[in-house]
């Protein structure tokens, strides 16, 4: 008897909740989303600005009210930095009761996206309770908080939370909606207690403006309240917090799944200070063990600027610790120029490396060497070949001394020389030859007219040219053309470009986009040409250019920007890179010739690329064609053809 | 859990706790008529909602909108707008049913419209029986967002929260609407294509407000979702269904005094207005003026009229032109980290020209 009753208990029990409870759970819900509301609502404060820009970044800015939250009874509110992108001549805190104050900006956290201001505070302000981050859980009730309207009450959004470990590591997220109405303010928990304050945030893009565009898309942004109270006490003595660098480059297909293995410590990079290598696997962040190069991101991405930071790294089987000091920026590290073209044959007859060449204005004209003489040492060491001259001397930056002997006849002479930046002309009209055995006539080869080549997994038509009557041990240099969206004729190709090969050793070739046009994973079959190329001829890896016109410059860039390793120039026609390249590696020189139309498209954008690979210490040259939109014609193709020639510069 | 409290507690009171559960499911469901279960809300909502079709369908401009029944003989309220703006409405019930729909009147301040079709005992909300809400509230909006539901296809229902309570800020050119007064801004994106003239309503499903039209709110260049509650709405189209409905229109200038103050007749010159928002520097200060005897100074920056913001200089010229040349003015400005107020008075200045009487 017993028994039925339990079961008859449990029937009822199953059936009820959603029936009878339901209207008394909608009352309760609704008291405690107004609870939690009044329970923060004094240390929500509105924020109203004077002045300012009317646009930044292109995006129009509103001057409406923002919001802010007292986090000190001192007067001390965080905000978004959001609200402050277009610089307002003045700040203005309207506190809860309506009282106006004054703010002064305190500091900025650049890492976070939020900024500390200060007023004189009539009396203590209240200040909120905090969620500890220990306690959130994914789907708790979340209150978006904000004071953006002209309304007593601060204006809610509800939602819960989505996530409590995203952007690296630095936000939580939630679904309710998050915008410039409530940016600034609490992200509370059903009880009132803060989780966060709502900034926008993007997980692949930095600056004030970034995740903006996700307002009130169901991913929304906060910063914990525990990380704030962390920072405080740095913010209020007025320290700007910026993003943390180590500077190292990681390689890794899936940052996911592969281990954090570095494959440069960029120059002038804490890293590289710290003495992190190449071929290091970086396995442990201050104690916290690092199994995938994501965990490194995150582990690095939450620290500041400053922060010293202990990495353990797997070298040889061994465990290294390293301590090194995160900076705010990484100075782009700078190839030095001698100003020199070096002689390309000869090499194996005698000592050191003779001179083909010297720039007028150069620290090599200055210093009183002309073309003939021979560079016999550097730094008291035997110069063995150019290619080892030219790697030292691609260690040094411009500014920095070196010391090299040279040889004129019998009269050896040793200069001390401060090197020069790469320059940035175009190239002389004239250059002596690069090697003593040119001039000679030499047979047509049976592949005068180019041969087909195939590379596996790839079904593009690939033409490649190698020209003859070179000394066979004589490295070459490579072109590869990329052509435009109008067509792809070798014959033509060829036709402009094979007296160029001829004189200046230089193998061409012209795949064939595999569609109608360019595809970006096609930058993969540059690289597979190149390797192909590599390995049947000597290639001198000086003069390796990428080559393209319109759409196959973009994918030009493309191919050159993810493979520094081996490609030394881009030569583009009407296109420009559409993303910044990797940082400079003193192994890894990269020079770039622009060449467009006065009346591209393309125009306004020129200027502003090239102040930003100029930024990066990433020489280029810029030629500006006729009015209308074309592909070179004979003069500008023998002068693109020169500046081919001088890549090998030293 | 409790269930299993008790459970160990022996035969009486598991009894007793039976019986009071029978007690609740019985009484408990007739005892609470409108509890706030949201599926039956929805079934009771959706009878009263209507698809409404008429002009438009070029320039991005869409030829739907929704509306819903304030009366059992087809009395149908919406947003006014160009959609109605033809002689050939159809109203689709949620059944399916079409009707024509003759416009029986319009307010544009409110962007009302009434409709009406020939039908009868039709589910129905009752204007005189719908509710304010709060800030916080949790509504559920009804719309043909999108023109998503066609024919019987029930329209689509969102649920949300109401973010604020406030009124469209009446300066100009923050909001593109003619209406200017309380509106409930909701924190869900209710207000997209085609759903302009939806219900929104409590969980309960007693209305509260129809969703607007598509608005930016240019103050931080967001979208804005907002909803007129129906309070506002209800003697207009009370007057309108009772055929005595005036249109009034308050008009900007309406509001103007015949002879508003400007910074001059104050004192005070501004910096040069260089910039999109050239903030309002005080350049300089005319000796013996009514700005002079108050005490402002050059290098004041003016960041309050009265109890209103001045953002620039513009705002504050255009909002000067409110004030009468003989009220009080009281501006507050920033001098260093300090907020000064001061009262101006052109009152016993030599006046150029008399006060003209009304």
């Amino acid at each position: 008897m017993r028994s039925l009753c339990f079961a008859a208990v449990s029937t009822v029990m199953l059936c009820l909740p959603s029936a009878t409870f339901a209207g008394d759970a909608d009352a309760e819900e609704q008291a405690a989303i107004d609870a939690a509301v009044e329970h923060v609502a004094s240390s929500v404060v509105q924020i109203q600005t004077v002045g300012g820009r009317e646009r930044v970044e292109g995006v129009l800015f509103g001057a409406g009210p923002t919001t802010g939250l007292v986090v000190d009874p001192d007067g001390y509110i965080i905000s978004s930095a959001f609200n402050f992108v277009n610089k307002p001549s003045s700040i203005l805190v309207r506190l809860p009761g309506g009282d106006r104050r004054p703010a002064k900006l305190v500091a900025t956290d650049h890492a976070r996206m939020l900024v500390l201001l200060k007023i004189d505070a009539p009396k203590p302000l209240p200040v909120c309770d905090i969620v500890p981050r220990a306690e959130m859980r994914v789907g708790q009730w979340t209150i978006a908080v904000g004071r953006a309207f002209d309304s007593p009450r601060p204006n809610v959004a509800v939602g819960i939370l989505s996530a409590v470990h995203h952007i690296w590591g630095k936000a939580i997220q939630t679904d309710a909606a998050v915008s410039p109405n409530n940016y600034g303010g609490p992200l509370v928990d059903i009880r009132g207690r803060v989780f966060g304050v709502l900034a926008p945030l993007s997980p692949d893009a930095a600056g004030e403006i970034a995740g903006v565009e996700w307002y009130d898309s169901g991913i929304g942004f906060a910063v914990p309240m525990e990380h704030i109270q962390q920072v405080l006490p740095r913010l209020k003595k007025g320290e700007d917090l910026r993003p943390g660098l180590a500077g190292v480059s990681l390689k890794t297909p899936n940052p996911f799944t592969s281990p954090a293995i570095v494959t440069a410590a960029l120059a002038k990079s804490p890293a590289a200070a710290a003495g992190i290598k190449p071929g290091d696997e970086i396995v442990d962040v201050d104690g916290r063990a690092i199994r995938r190069a994501a965990e490194l991101r995150e582990e690095l991405g939450r620290r500041y600027a400053g922060d010293a930071v202990h990495l353990t790294v797997l070298r040889n089987k061994k465990r290294i610790v390293c301590e090194l000091q995160l900076a705010e920026k990484i100075v782009p590290f700078q190839h030095g120029f001698l100003g020199i073209l070096p002689m390309r044959s000869g090499e194996n007859d005698e000592k050191g490396v003779a001179v083909r060449y010297v720039y007028p204005n150069s620290p090599a004209e200055t210093a009183g060497i002309v073309a003939g003489d021979v560079i016999v040492s550097l730094s008291g060491a035997a110069v063995r070949d150019r290619t080892a001259l030219a790697e030292q001397i691609g260690n040094v930056e411009p500014g920095g001394k070196i010391e090299i002997e040279v040889r004129r006849g019998d009269d050896v002479q040793k200069h001390t020389i401060a090197l020069a930046s790469l320059p940035e002309d175009l190239p002389p009209k004239q250059l002596p030859a690069a090697s003593n055995g040119d001039g000679e006539a030499f047979p047509e080869s049976a592949h005068a007219g180019g041969a087909r080549l195939q590379i596996p997994e790839f079904p593009n038509e690939i033409w490649v040219y190698v020209p003859s009557g070179h000394a066979a041990e004589e490295p070459r240099g490579v072109v590869v053309w990329l052509h435009g969206p109008r067509g792809y004729d070798w014959r033509a190709i060829l036709g402009a470009w094979k007296s160029h090969c001829d004189q200046d050793n230089l193998i061409l070739t012209a795949p064939k986009a595999a569609g109608a046009d360019w595809t970006p994973d096609e930058a993969a079959l540059v690289d597979h040409l190149l390797t192909e190329i590599c390995g049947k001829y000597a290639v001198d890896p000086a003069r390796v250019t990428v080559h393209g016109y319109e759409s196959g410059g973009n994918l030009a860039f493309l191919a050159a920007f993810r493979n520094r390793e081996a490609i030394r120039a881009v030569a583009a026609v009407e296109a420009l890179p559409t993303s910044p390249p990797p940082e400079n590696e003193p192994s890894h020189r990269l020079a770039i010739y622009l060449a467009l139309a006065g009346k591209s498209k393309l125009q306004p954008m020129s200027e502003p690329v090239q102040a930003t690979l100029r930024k990066l210490k990433i020489p280029v040259v810029s030629k500006k064609l006729g009015d209308a939109t074309r592909y070179l014609n004979a003069k500008e193709l023998s002068e693109l053809a020169r500046w081919i020639d001088t890549l090998d510069r030293i | 859990v409790r269930g299993g409290e008790k459970r160990e507690q022996g035969g009486e009171k598991v009894k007793l706790a039976i019986l009071i559960l029978q007690f609740a499911i019985v009484f408990g469901f007739l005892a609470a008529p409108a509890a706030a279960d949201i599926p039956e809300t929805i079934d009771q909502v959706q009878p009263k909602m209507v698809k409404l079709y008429g002009a438009g369908g070029i320039r991005g401009l869409e030829a739907y909108q929704s509306g819903f029944l304030i009366s059992a003989d087809g009395y149908i309220i919406t947003v006014h707008s160009h959609v109605l703006d033809t002689d050939y409405i159809t109203a689709v019930l949620s059944d399916g049913r079409r009707h024509e729909a003759k416009l029986v009147g319009a307010d544009p301040r409110l962007e009302v419209a009434v409709l009406k079709i020939d039908a009868a005992g039709l589910a129905f909300f009752d204007l005189n029986k719908a509710v304010r809400l709060d800030t916080g509230a949790r509504i559920l909006a009804f719309s043909n967002i999108f023109g998503v539901a066609v024919g019987e296809e029930p329209v689509s229902v969102q649920k949300g929260t109401v973010a604020a309570v406030t009124r469209l800020e009446a300066r100009r050119g923050v909001f593109e609407t003619l209406y200017r007064g309380p509106v409930y801004v909701l924190d869900v994106t209710t207000n997209n294509s085609g759903a302009a003239g939806g219900a929104l309503v409590n969980r309960r499903g007693e209305l509260a407000g129809m969703l607007g039209k598509e608005l930016r709110n240019s103050l931080n260049n967001t979208w804005l979702n907002y909803s007129v509650p129906i309070d506002e709405l209800r003697r207009s189209v009370d007057d309108i269904r009772a055929g005595k409905f005036v249109a009034t229109r308050a008009t900007d200038a309406s509001k103007k005094p015949q002879r508003p103050i400007d910074l001059a007749s104050l004192g005070i010159a501004l910096v040069p207005d260089v910039l999109d928002r050239t903030p309002p520097y005080v350049d300089s200060v005319r000796p013996g003026s009514p700005a002079a005897k108050a005490g402002v100074r050059p290098d004041d920056l003016i960041v309050l009229l009265g109890d209103r913001l001045v953002q620039t200089c513009k705002t504050l010229h255009a909002d000067l032109e409110t004030i009468d040349y003989d009220d009080t003015v009281v501006l507050t400005v920033l001098r260093g980290q300090d907020l000064l107020r001061f009262s101006l008075r052109t009152a016993g200045e030599a006046n150029p020209t008399k006060k003209d009487t009304p």
